[in-house]
């Protein structure tokens, strides 16, 4: 009926062998980097917790920058653009236009990544002159080698390329169907608009301040401008993160629910506020910082609040959607239905749970969002433990679990172990509650993040009713956990791909939303109306703070110098 | 467009939760009294801190009844003056910069807590009105010796507070 | 596979999503609480605080 249907009996990669290659290797390339970076993880709960110290604690700032950029850069990002390459060459029915262009970004994505994590891995290495133990965060005038910069700047090229894949499919495919854009085609488009405002802020920082600077092109940068040009980034790039879960959730939770998506219409609204309210936040990240005027702040906060709308939205939508599932299965009740809902198949508990953390991982991040009550968690443990909620579960739970689906429709083998499955997503979800709750905890009572011993000579850490030795066990269980989760997930992929390939089909197409497109206005699809509005919000809430930055301190700073890293530490120890 | 009156109704509530959030951060501000640390302390350059009027000498000075000044200088990896001693039932106000990196500066167990940036003055104000000691913890990460980096503060009585600096 | 355990079609009329709204209840009366308990109880229990 619409062209979310795609003809159950034909596989995506025998309908679409090409694309499927190229959505194979970037799934690929996101699980190199999630088994590098959990192995980083564990290493890092239980140096931080002082049980196993078996690196020096100087390397552990060049492993938490390897944990944060493989997972929160290579690891996400490789994961979205796969999926969303299926999803809008399975939603508009077509292939890519040039396969050759298709390989030519991920290619380019790769290379990215390599000379990011070469400049990294440098680290570990002190007679290499090579280090970039700034953490993903990058912030002058800590010095990473150029090769850092430049990778990510090649990284993010590459997802500029593939966003452009995307459109031009769409443009050709809207030069030849009417109506509505189908709604997977949607959610890429809208998330990659998103992305490219947001990018701009991190271009600049990186094109134009912080790789000249580590060449010695120019010999100073302002430290407070180009942290808030990241931020710029680094608030929009968590949606990023979130819109391949959201996508999933929407799209394809409702069918292994057995159901259908609440509905299109929402869906479509959320996404569209993602565009608008995404970039214009980023000061939230800033409350602490001295040079921003009190009003910027404020006014970073109410959009922030309000950006917790679409997130609210989607609970409701997509709760709705699994128990259509449930009711259809024949659930009764008011919650009783959540029995009937699949909770054997892992694809469905494990986006279910990441749904379920994403609630609790929501509420602390509405605390994080409050102006003043930032000076109670800002930069303490709570932070992570906020975000391994959500990115950290929500995101990454999902795209296992979509993994597990998405297997026989990429691969043509069935997945090797179901029950195997079925134990790594709990565990994950058993490991992240007990190393979650510790690390927010730990944060209400001050425990520091990014710190390899947070064990300090003059004083000690009060944490009320518990103890600290209480939360550090739980931090560390946890971590241990996760990471055998980890292990499990891959290794149970790593089997099915060397099981023989199965006859026949499954049946993977998505079924239409009870409340279609046809609901939904015309102006939702009206894309250039909401960048519009986008860059507008971008310009009200970021001009005057960037020009009062610049008019006190200077495009280049009121004086700063470089601290490479590998220097500064040699200075210290002679 | 289709909106089911469940949805509509999770809409307002939700539209109520936001209003409510930001209702609570404007009441801690104009009730309770928090002010956000923000540009009201200027810049200065981070590369010649020891010509500078304030930051050549760190350390604390008494600018009114109650009334303290503390200039503190966070370098990798410490801060000065350590320790920072001023006495009870005071005003104190800190006045922090970075002679190196982005630092941070934290009160361990109050909500004393400011970033520190180098060509920035982060100025914040506080009341002590109890004699007590607190750890100093830096929680930016600014290098290899980051975990390192601690200071210390001390609150005293007001009757043996000798009023000298450091 | 997806046939054998559709019992039955429910269309969106009448689906009633009576079991998400109990849940949304319960998460917005969660947040409401743990909010007022975070701001009101850690955190402006926990001065000193920056007043200015
Ligand atoms: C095996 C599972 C994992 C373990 C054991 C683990 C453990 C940790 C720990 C202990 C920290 C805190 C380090 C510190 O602040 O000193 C941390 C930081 C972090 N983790 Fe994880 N993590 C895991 C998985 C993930 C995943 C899946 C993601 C995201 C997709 C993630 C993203 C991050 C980020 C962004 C940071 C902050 C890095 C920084 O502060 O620069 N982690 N992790
Ligand atoms: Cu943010
Ligand atoms: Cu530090």
């Amino acid at each position: 009926m619409t062209s979310e249907e795609l003809p159950g009996e034909e596989l995506f990669l025998d309908r679409f062998p090409d694309e499927a290659q190229v959505v194979r290797a970037s799934l690929w390339s996101a699980f190199v980097a999630l088994g590098i970076g959990a192995l980083a993880g564990i290493v890092q709960a239980l140096h931080r917790v002082g049980y196993v110290r078996f690196i020096d604690s100087a390397d552990y700032y060049t492993v938490l920058t390897l944990h944060g950029v493989l997972l929160v850069i290579s690891f996400t990002i490789f994961f979205l653009v796969g999926l969303f390459t299926w999803a809008v060459t399975r939603s508009l029915d077509r292939p890519v236009e040039n396969i050759r262009f298709t390989w030519a970004w991920y290619l380019t994505m790769v290379a990215g990544t390599v000379l990011a994590g070469v400049a990294i891995l440098g680290g570990f290495v002190d007679s290499i002159p090579i280090s970039a133990d700034v953490l993903f965060t990058f912030y002058a005038p800590l010095q990473a080698h150029p090769l850092f910069y430049a990778g990510l700047a090649v990284f993010i090229i590459g997802t500029w390329l593939a966003g452009f894949d995307w459109f031009r499919s769409w443009w050709i495919w809207r030069s030849e169907n009417d109506g509505r854009i189908p709604l997977q085609t949607f959610m890429v488009l809208t998330s990659m608009l998103m992305w490219y405002i947001a990018t701009i802020g991190v271009a600049i920082s990186v094109v134009f301040f912080l790789l000249p600077w580590s060449l010695g092109i120019i010999d100073q940068v302002n430290p407070l401008l180009t942290r808030t040009l990241f931020w710029y980034f680094g608030h929009p790039v968590v949606y990023f993160w979130l819109m391949p879960a959201y996508l999933l959730w929407y799209t394809v939770l409702p069918s292994i629910s057995g159901g259908r998506l609440f509905s299109d219409p929402l869906a479509r609204v959320v996404f569209v506020l993602f565009l608008i309210l995404s970039t214009p936040v980023g000061i939230h990240h800033q409350y602490l910082d001295p040079g921003i005027a009190e009003g910027f702040k404020f006014i970073a906060m109410t959009n922030t609040m309000f950006l917790l709308l679409p997130s609210l939205l989607t609970a409701f939508t997509v709760v709705a959607s699994m128990e259509h599932g449930a009711r259809q299965r024949g659930g009764e009740g008011y919650l009783s239905w959540l029995g009937a809902l699949p909770w054997r198949d892992p694809a469905f508990t494990g986006m279910a749970l990441a749904g379920l953390m994403f609630a609790a991982g929501g509420f602390s991040g509405m605390v994080n969002a409050g102006m003043n009550i930032n000076y109670l968690i800002h930069n303490t443990l709570w932070v992570p433990g906020h975000f391994h909620l959500t990115v950290g579960t929500a995101v990454a739970l999902t795209f296992m679990a979509a993994t597990y689906w998405l297997l026989p429709q990429l691969t043509r083998r069935r997945l090797y172990s179901r029950t195997i499955g079925l134990f790594q997503v709990v565990m994950w979800f058993v490991g992240m509650v007990l190393m979650s709750n510790a690390m927010h905890r730990a944060g209400l009572v001050g425990i520091p993040r990014r710190t390899a011993e947070p064990q300090y000579d003059g004083f000690a850490f009060d944490a009320g009713l518990s103890s600290v030795a209480e939360l550090d066990a739980q931090v560390a269980i946890g971590g241990t956990l996760l990471f055998v989760s980890v292990v499990l997930f891959l290794g149970n992929l790593i089997i099915s791909l060397l099981e023989d390939p199965m006859e026949g089909t499954v049946d993977r197409s998505l079924p239409p939303a009870l409340s279609g497109p046809e609901d939904s206005p015309e102006v939702l699809d009206n894309l250039s109306l909401w960048v519009a509005i986008a860059l507008l919000l971008v310009l009200l809430a970021y001009s005057l703070p960037i020009g009062a930055i610049v008019a006190d301190g200077g495009l280049f700073g009121p004086g700063t110098e470089s601290y490479p890293v590998v220097l500064s530490w040699l200075e210290v120890v002679t | 467009m289709n909106v089911h009156t469940y949805e509509k109704i999770w809409l307002v509530a939700s539209l109520f939760l936001i209003v409510g959030f930001i209702a609570t951060v404007v009441y801690g501000a104009a009730g309770a009294g928090i002010a956000m640390v923000d540009a009201s302390g200027g810049t200065v350059d981070s590369t010649s801190l020891s010509e500078n009027e304030r930051f050549g000498e760190p350390g604390v000075e008494r600018v009114g009844d109650g009334e303290y000044e503390v200039t503190v200088v966070a370098r990798q990896f410490m801060y000065q003056p350590d320790p920072i001693r001023v006495p009870a039932d005071s005003r104190v106000t800190f006045y922090v910069t970075s002679a190196d990196v982005i630092h941070g500066f934290q009160v361990v167990g109050t909500n004393v807590n400011t970033m520190v940036i180098p060509g920035q003055v982060a100025k914040i104000t506080v009341d002590f009105d109890e004699p007590a000691e607190y750890g100093i913890i830096c929680n930016e990460y600014c290098g290899q010796g980051h975990h390192d980096m601690e200071g210390k503060l001390v609150v005293v009585p007001e009757d043996e507070y000798g009023g000298d600096d450091a | 596979m997806a046939t054998d355990r559709e019992l039955k079609e429910i269309g969106h009329d009448e689906f009633d999503p009576v079991g998400t709204l109990t849940l949304i209840t319960v998460y917005f009366l969660i947040l409401v609480g743990m909010w007022v308990l975070t701001y009101f109880v850690e955190f402006l229990g926990n001065g000193p605080t920056v007043v200015g």
